[in-house]
């Protein structure tokens, strides 16, 4: 009898959470469509590519180097840089530098020759004027690359001197090429993952991920504040439900449509993005059920410890903006220090960011000690919740 | 406070304070609350009707004291206990995108009512509050009246024998107070015990007992006729003359407490007994070289009750 009646409760409060979120359609919608609408934006919008490094190259009137554009351009290659000009006037290159016309100028040594004939390394000089830290790294990058193609032609041009001057002596040259020695090894990458790793397939499931923890959050943040503000809180203080009552009625109300957008948004991105799905739909599904209560867990406890719905929307919010930097959605977590990453490793949408990834894209979850954390934070947050909300209930 | 079988009250309050900080909500109240009466919590805003609502429905523990509600401690109601309460708070507390229907049958589900009976028991509080045709309207799009009806059938589903009600009447056209106070008598009639709260002192009319409160504290407590009776010491009678006289002239008789005047040749007389003190004040009039025209029974209001249960408070404070 205790059950049925406590099944009863359950049921009435799963009914009124539904009701509620049927009568507000626009909401609903906008909560349905509008993770679709921002991830199909985002799959079309984004190409991730920055283009060619625009640089111009300065090498001293005295310096007797070439100075035709089109040979650093095949030294540099076409994707990383693009070689604007070559000039021996570094002020008037510096000024376009300052006008941001381009992003780097390349300085050659006055003193080239004279400091490798006495054996000493020569400085190429980079400058550039940057505040985008991650276009400083590209910069420094295209640098070096460049750097190091500049010292493999100096030694391959050597080398065909020498090969030259050994065939001049009458003797039989040795079966290298130049090439060959300036640069012996030429590096051949490939990927053993099932899916060529594209932007847009590694960020799609991130996206999903992110989105469903801010559904769940969003969603049940407001639900408690409400209760306590309309005053329906009273109701429930003088009602036989308890907390955890409460609590289930809400987590499967809230569950169920948060697992029906999550079926949508996997449809969605499967079919209109064509993002490919090599794992196990049953893992994955688990796991969106995982990141669903735990998101919702969450929600519900800063609906439990917010005083008023502006507080909860600030502190949701928060969540979110911690979710952005800290959880690998945009940089990786092992980049982290130790204190900050046991940050990271508290909020659900890291974990889900690295099994939505995994399963869809390589087919199979490698750490799969990550499911059981899911869990755990899901199953703490729900403890956390019910305790809070005793406390709230007695008043 | 009762003496005899107090346990069998339903709802006992004994020497119960509440306070929040330095600000005293309840001081020292006492009282009890028989089965089948409806007894009116009554004061301004601020006089701690509220706060002694909700100690008694367990969601404010008191700072000292001891109350009981169906013989148990609010604080640590069984769920058994808690299906015979019925609570009105005093802010519609109901959910504006349900229908009337949907928010009292969702309470009567918080309470463990099953499918059957709760489908007719929805539709029985919805006829008698006179709802039922409003059952499918969104409780948000219902007038204001409508809305504390809709609370009021919202407590009264799952068959309470005991109901706290909240201000039911605050900013409520009379005609609906009228309807209001009309089911709640007719609850009492049924047998339940309600303690009801208003803030319009002459409410008490409607109240088989009325307590009134002013700044926490229990300044009265009887049934509304013998409040007014002890209150101002005995029966009230106006006595209209043919022209003005001293009030002296009636002060001095035999059975005349006090003596107040309200108009020129209007002067309201407080007796021990109204049939013996009548003659007497005509006599004396006579002898003073005038008459009465009239001489009537005065019924002051609940207003000028509680007023001067306010001042008598006042004046025994500042003599303490």
């Amino acid at each position: 009898m205790r059950l049925t009646k406590s099944a009863v409760r359950i049921g009435a409060v799963i009914r009124k959470e539904m009701r509620e979120l049927w009568r507000r359609p626009g909401a609903l919608l906008s909560l349905a469509l509008g993770p679709l609408v921002v991830m199909a934006l985002f799959g079309i919008g984004f190409t991730g590519q920055r283009g060619p490094v625009d640089l111009i190259v300065v090498i001293p009137k005295d310096l007797e180097l070439p100075r035709d554009a089109a040979m650093y351009q095949k030294v540099a290659g076409e994707s990383a840089a693009h070689v604007v000009a070559v000039t021996d006037d570094a002020n008037d290159a510096r000024a376009r530098l300052s006008r941001g016309e381009i992003r780097m100028i390349l300085l050659a040594p006055a003193d080239l020759r004279e400091r490798i004939e006495r054996g000493e390394q020569a400085q190429l000089i980079a400058e550039t004027n940057e505040l985008d830290p991650i276009q400083q790294g590209i910069n420094a990058v295209v640098a070096e690359t460049l750097t190091r193609e500049v010292n493999a032609e100096i030694i391959k041009t050597a080398a065909q001197q020498g090969l030259a001057r050994l065939a001049s002596s009458g003797a039989s040259p040795p079966p290298v090429a130049p090439d060959v020695v300036a640069r012996p090894l030429r590096p051949v990458v490939r990927n053993n993952a099932t899916a060529d790793p594209t932007l847009l397939t590694f960020f799609t499931p991130a996206v999903l991920a992110l989105v469903l923890q801010h559904l769940g959050i969003t969603l049940t943040a407001l639900s408690m504040v409400r209760e306590r503000v309309t005053g329906a809180m009273d109701i429930f203080r003088v009602a036989p439900i308890n907390a955890v009552e409460l609590l289930v009625g809400k987590y499967v109300a809230y569950g169920i449509l948060g697992l029906g957008i999550a079926f949508a948004l996997v449809l969605g991105t499967t079919n209109g993005l064509h993002l490919p799905f090599r794992g196990s739909v049953a893992a994955y599904a688990v796991a969106v059920i995982l990141l669903t209560f735990a998101s919702l867990g969450l929600g519900l406890l800063i609906s439990l410890v917010s005083d008023s719905e502006r507080q909860a929307v600030q502190l949701s919010m928060l969540v979110l903006l911690a979710s952005m930097f800290f959880s690998g959605f945009v940089l990786p977590v092992r980049e982290f220090r130790e204190p900050v990453r046991a940050l990271a490793y508290a909020l659900p949408v890291t974990y889900g960011i690295e099994i939505f990834q995994q399963e869809m894209l390589r087919g199979h979850l490698r750490e799969t000690w990550m499911q059981g954390a899911l869990a755990a934070i899901a199953a703490t947050l729900f403890f956390l919740s019910t305790l809070r909300l005793r406390v709230v209930m007695r008043g | 406070m009762p003496e005899n079988d107090i346990a069998d009250y339903p709802v006992v309050l004994d020497g119960v304070t509440r306070h929040f900080g330095k600000v005293v909500a309840a001081s020292d109240v006492s009282f009890a609350v028989g089965e089948g009466t409806i007894l009116g919590l009554i004061g301004p805003s601020g006089s701690g009707k509220t706060t002694i609502i909700r100690m008694l429905t367990g969601t404010l523990r008191p700072t000292a004291g001891q109350l009981t509600v169906l013989g148990e401690d609010p604080r640590h109601f069984r769920g058994a206990t808690r299906e015979r309460i019925g609570y009105v708070p005093q802010h519609f507390a109901l959910y504006h995108d349900l229908t009337a229907y949907e928010n009292v049958s969702f309470v009567a589900a918080l309470f463990g009512m099953f499918w059957r009976r709760r489908r007719r028991r929805v539709r029985e509080v919805l006829e008698l509050l006179e709802l039922w045709d409003a059952k499918g309207r969104l409780a948000g799009q219902l007038s204001g009246g409508m809305q504390r009806r809709l609370v009021l059938a919202t407590a009264l589903v799952h068959e309470p024998d005991v109901m706290f009600i909240d201000e039911p009447t605050a900013g409520v056209d009379p005609i609906l107070r009228a309807k209001i106070w009309e089911a709640l008598r007719a609850l009492r009639d049924a047998g339940r015990t309600l303690l009801v709260t208003t803030q319009y002192v002459d409410e008490a009319e409607h109240c088989d007992a009325v307590a009134l409160l002013s700044h926490g504290k229990l300044l009265a407590l009887d049934r509304p006729d013998d409040l007014r009776r002890a209150v101002y010491g005995g029966e009230i009678v106006e006595v209209r003359t043919a022209r003005s006289v001293d009030e002296k002239v009636i002060q001095g008789i035999e059975g005349v407490a006090t003596v107040r005047r309200r108009g020129p040749r209007t002067l309201l007389v407080v007796v021990k007994d109204a049939g013996e003190a009548t003659p007497r004040i005509v006599d004396a009039l006579t002898r003073d070289g005038t008459s009465a025209i009239s001489i009537d029974p005065y019924v002051p209001s609940f207003e000028e009750v509680f007023q001067a249960v306010v001042e008598r408070d006042d004046a025994s404070r500042e003599a303490a």
